[in-house]
């Protein structure tokens, strides 16, 4: 219930209203309604989030590779513009929608329940998510998945995670991909998981080559696939 | 396929917030606007300065112009579900980064905490003119 507050002053009325309402909160309740619809058709969701050029794209079509004999899989793909990703995860024969968001920095509940009525329910039982290329502003819209994970890579240099604590804040699942460059990046990958297990200590880890597939069992472990 | 949506972050919050107001002022039969009060955690990723600036240029033209924007950022509050420890956000402060870093590890019993208060983005009040 809305307070009101009415000050006559002379011959001008002001009215204080106090309305209390959370902006953040409609982006919360959809993304809670996202999970109902998605867990009474029994969908495991990710979202996966992270820099441009993580290899988030090419972590999920190894994921896809890995997992599309036990399920059936859909994929969004969030992108400002082009269908470049769709097409690369399309050719591993699953349901790939692309959510071209335009100008916006990150995916949010409302636009993933739109594309969540463009799909038949029914005929899958995973849903993989992959968000904007963003760091930081996907964070903060919750879309409704059961495991959010971030994915930063060793090129991206020792401070990602130290210099991003909210975002880590926000993750189930971290990814340190690209892990062949580490050396020559002289980057510990060690030094990495701490700093993030510090911020976050129910954070679970998974060092990748999105390239060649190691590491996608443990982060298929990490996700509980 | 393809979904199409428009704007960024703090511009498409603020748009929201603008909307809000506007409509709340509508249904009140209100000439102007004048205050409007808002209480930002900072645990979200909205930046007052951009807030401020994306405001500013959404209520040209509006019955919000010339409004006074307060912005009240609230501290944020974690709790641990294992111990039953609440308070503000633990900071650690390593000198090898020279910046302190906020964490969600349990100062009482180091098990991860969860964050309750400090991620909302609220309209308080609104003043305006009848």
């Amino acid at each position: 219930m809305t307070n009101t507050k009415e000050i006559v002053k002379g011959e001008e009325v002001t009215l204080e209203i106090e309305p209390g309402m959370n902006i953040l909160e409609v982006n919360k309740q959809l993304a809670e309604k996202n999970m109902e619809l998605l867990r009474k058709h029994n969908i495991k969701a990710i979202d996966i989030m992270g820099s441009i050029g993580a290899g988030k794209t090419s972590l999920i079509e190894k994921l896809v590779q890995a997992l599309k004999k036990r399920y059936r899989i859909a994929v969004f793909k969030g992108d400002l513009t082009t269908t470049i990703d769709a097409d690369r995860i399309g050719q591993h024969g699953v349901q790939v929608l692309t959510i071209n968001t335009g100008r916006e920095c990150h995916l949010d509940a409302n636009v993933v329940a739109r594309a969540v009525e463009r799909i038949s329910l029914k005929d899958i039982d995973l849903l993989i998510i992959e968000n904007v290329g963003n760091l930081i502003c996907p964070a903060e819209f919750p879309l409704g998945t059961d495991k959010r994970v971030v994915v930063v890579s060793v090129t991206e240099g020792p401070y990602m995670v130290v210099k991003h604590p909210f975002t880590f804040m926000n993750a189930d699942v971290m990814v340190i991909n690209k892990k062949d460059l580490a050396e020559i990046m002289k980057i510990d990958t060690k030094q990495l998981e701490k700093q993030v297990k510090e911020i976050k200590p129910d954070v679970k880890v998974a060092v990748t080559n999105a390239l060649t597939g190691e590491g996608v069992e443990e982060l298929i472990k990490a996700l509980e696939l | 396929m393809i979904l199409g949506v428009t704007t960024v972050h703090e511009l498409s919050m603020t748009t929201q917030i603008v909307e809000s107001v506007l409509e709340e002022a509508k249904k009140q039969g209100a000439k102007k606007v004048t205050e409007v009060h808002l209480v930002i955690g900072k645990m979200t990723f909205l930046g007052t300065e951009q807030v401020r600036f994306s405001y500013k240029i959404l209520v040209e033209d509006t019955i919000m112009k010339g409004s006074k924007l307060i912005i009240e950022e609230k501290d944020g509050v974690i709790e641990c579900s294992s111990c039953g420890y609440k308070g503000t956000v633990p900071i650690t402060d390593d000198p090898a980064y020279h910046i302190p870093i906020p964490t969600l590890r349990c100062p009482k019993c180091a098990k991860a905490a969860k964050i309750v208060e400090g991620k909302e983005c609220t309209i308080m009040s609104i003043r305006m003119v009848k």
